[in-house]
């Protein structure tokens, strides 16, 4: 069995498979991606067994092949080798050679009958959702960032994926700051939630692109499927209950002003040189007309930051873990935030003048 | 040889005869109504408890510590048998250390019955010094005890095993090289079973020949920074200072059940036994005042494999229900199919309390 394929045609596609590729795992296949080509159609197949990344590209390659070889080396070869190469590969036995100009490689390979793939679940599909690449990928940029990593809560180390009349709600937590957002659909479903795992979220927003084409969102027992362009992504998801959101957004936060996102932003790194290494603490202290950030750190060295802003609300000195304000700065787009207060002891409405649909919300730290 | 010390403080008629610390207290002596004791012997024990120590008598049948209680019964069935008493020795560890800190106060505490002194700013003659400080250990437990005395803590370590029971043994840089160099490499303290036998297979048997084999060949079979500290051992250097303070790396729970254990079949013992080992976990850093966030599991299976896992929580801990819960998301990450002997939970990462109370800031939290 072999194949010819144009170096660039395969270079693509083998690296947006090979992002889930575990470096290391007890199941030798899995750091092996299933590579099926037929006469025109070359499909490559990446999965953690959480979850897969199918990938299939048109092309012409004059043969027929099925095996599983090493992602990580494939892509190596492939990455050095010079633009526009003609790869030929040919398998022998166990073996495969890829072969191009003066350069020839023999990889081991493992039988494409035992890779283990994923495959749709059975039974009814619940939703059927559509949205366009963009929204999606913007969505998830939105909240992202606000997710738990190992978190004993294994809930929460996903986003919540919640479909409510024509809504889509997309929320992540770690328990100590959340993030919201929120998008109009083009039709109405019953009330459905997932929580899709980190590592999806994240493969998810690197294989996004900025077109309106559309994804197509499949939820079924367990699992959710995603289909784009030429991009068949299965994953499993969390099996838990996410926190209930809804009693943690505050309303009515009466003490408000607007600033600019890159003043603050600037301001907010600046002062957490200077913050607490490990608990990165820094005072938010507002008066009239005027913000100031101060941090100290355990050398007792301070940092002091005033900002001139429109305030009228009350006097206020309120702690906040740094990184949690850089983090929301960083990843919103609006020219223009918005900062919610109550009180010292309440949480923090962080909301972005350009979309009415984002919420932030940080707990406060006592400093 | 410590506990096999104090019991015979409290059966002094045992002195001179095979004598075995191990087991549980179903073997506690019997009191008889002259006042003698009735002892049981190592061919009374059934179960699978070790060794904790032996008497110096008994070694000569072969027992030592970490043996199986009935492996040993095979070879001295007439031992006796006495059950280990933790509470005690705890109390004589306890005296006989306040007995030393009363002469030198820069102590670091190296366990039960091993300490290392400081004896810099001491001007008296080292000989006298030392032969007070046994003397004052002698009178405040009735024990003898072995002191070695050297420039630093890898000698005096070899040294204090030079001369036992009851030795004194003084290594100065002059005698070093006649008292140290023949010792063989595994004396040293670091130096494991799996190092010498490799360095045995390098035909390096001695302190001297590993102080003259080539550094190169260190490396290549070592790595750099175990070869490193290989050739400085060997020369007898060690800048370690004595830590008279320092916070514990972690604390620490396991039981060895007396029966292989099946986590289906014997559930609700498990359960039970796994909840315990985390409340005493918890009551050991809350009665030393230590909070941690890293919980641990170990499990040995029957063919005494071991798995361990771990897990950090977002917060620091002393609590039995939260190291409970931690430690059930651990052993979840573990095959629980096969038979096993042993569970432990282990929380590391620690933290004085009182040390975190002060000053820390508290970071609020969403649900709850």
């Amino acid at each position: 069995m072999n194949i010819k394929i144009n170096r660039d045609t395969l270079l693509k596609p083998l690296s947006s498979v090979s992002g889930i590729v575990e470096r290391r795992h007890t199941l030798p296949i899995l750091s092996n991606l299933l590579l099926e080509a037929k006469q025109d159609k070359i499909v490559l197949t990446a999965t953690d067994l959480e979850m897969q990344i199918s990938l299939s590209v048109e092309t012409a390659v004059g043969g027929e092949l099925s095996t599983t070889i090493s992602a990580k080396k494939l892509l190596d070869i492939c990455r050095s080798l010079p633009e526009n190469a003609e790869i030929t590969m040919a398998t022998q036995e166990s073996k495969i050679q890829v072969k191009t100009g003066k350069s020839r490689f023999n990889l081991q390979t493992l039988p494409a009958n035992d890779y283990p793939v994923m495959t749709k679940a059975a039974g009814a599909t619940n939703t059927v959702i559509k949205i366009g690449q963009k929204s999606l990928k913007r969505l998830l940029k939105q909240v992202e960032f606000a997710m738990a990593q190992q978190d004993i809560r294994y809930y929460l180390n996903g986003l919540l994926f919640e479909v409510n009349g024509n809504r889509l709600n997309v929320v992540g937590t770690d328990g100590h700051r959340l993030s919201f957002t929120s998008t109009e659909l083009g039709s109405s479903y019953e009330k459905q939630e997932i929580i899709l795992p980190r590592k999806t979220v994240i493969e998810l927003i690197k294989l996004l692109d900025e077109s309106e084409e559309e994804v197509t969102i499949e939820v079924a027992s367990g699992q959710a499927n995603f289909a784009f362009g030429d991009i068949r992504l299965i994953s499993k998801v969390i099996d838990g209950k996410f926190p209930d959101y809804t009693r943690v957004i505050p309303s009515g936060h009466q003490n408000s002003f607007t600033v600019d996102r890159m003043m603050i932003l600037l301001s907010m790194q600046r002062a957490s040189i200077l913050s607490n290494e490990k608990y990165r603490g820094i005072r938010m202290v507002l008066t009239e007309n005027s913000l100031k950030l101060i941090s100290t750190n355990s050398e007792q060295e301070e940092a002091e930051e005033e900002l001139e802003i429109n305030y009228a609300g009350s006097a206020l000195d309120i702690g906040f873990n740094v990184t949690y304000m850089i983090d929301v700065l960083n990843n919103v787009d609006s020219e223009n935030v918005v900062f919610s207060f109550a009180d010292a002891n309440s949480s923090c409405l962080v909301t972005v003048e350009n979309d009415n649909n984002y919420k932030y919300v940080v707990m406060p730290m006592r400093i | 040889m410590f506990f096999a010390g104090v019991e015979l403080l409290r059966y002094p008629e045992l002195r001179g005869q095979p004598v075995v610390v191990g087991g549980r207290s179903a073997h506690q002596p019997q009191k008889l109504p002259d006042g003698s004791h009735r002892f049981f012997k190592l061919r009374d024990y059934s179960g699978r408890g070790v060794v904790t120590t032996s008497t110096y008598e008994a070694r000569v049948l072969g027992v030592f510590s970490a043996m199986g209680l009935m492996k040993s019964a095979q070879l001295a069935p007439d031992a006796i048998l006495l059950p280990t008493d933790f509470e005690s020795y705890r109390h004589f560890s306890r005296l006989f250390k306040q007995a030393v800190a009363d002469i030198a106060p820069l102590i670091e505490n190296r366990g039960i019955d091993e300490i290392y002194i400081d004896l810099t700013d001491h001007a008296e003659d080292t000989r006298t010094l030392a032969q007070r400080i046994k003397h004052a250990v002698s009178a405040a437990t009735g024990l003898s005890c072995s002191i070695g005395i050297a420039p630093n803590k890898l000698l005096a370590k070899i040294a204090s095993d030079l001369d036992k029971p009851n030795g004194l043994t003084i290594i100065d840089s002059e005698s070093f090289v006649e008292r140290i160099w023949p010792l063989k490499a595994s004396k040293i303290n670091g130096i494991g079973p799996k190092a010498a036998k490799k360095l045995v297979s390098l035909n390096i048997n001695t302190i001297a020949d590993l102080a003259q084999a080539d550094a190169s060949m260190l490396q290549a079979n070592f790595g750099l920074s175990y070869a490193n500290w290989l050739v400085e051992v060997a020369n007898g250097r060690d800048d370690r200072p004595v830590v008279t303070f320092s916070i514990p790396k972690s604390m620490s729970r396991e039981t060895t059940f007396e029966r292989d254990m099946h986590a289906r079949n014997d559930r609700a013992r498990l359960t039970e036994a796994f909840s315990s080992l985390c409340a005493r976990v918890a009551e050991d850093l809350q009665q030393k005042g230590y909070i941690g966030r890293t919980v641990s599991i170990k499990i040995k299976y029957h063919d005494f494999r071991i798995a361990t896992r771990d897990l950090s929580l977002p917060d620091y801990t002393n609590d039995s229900t939260a190291i409970r819960r931690a430690a059930g998301e651990c052993l979840k990450r573990v095959s629980l199919n096969e038979k096993f002997r042993l569970l432990g939970v282990k929380v590391s990462n620690l933290v004085r309390e009182e040390d975190a109370a002060a000053g820390q800031p508290l970071q609020a939290t969403l649900f709850n």
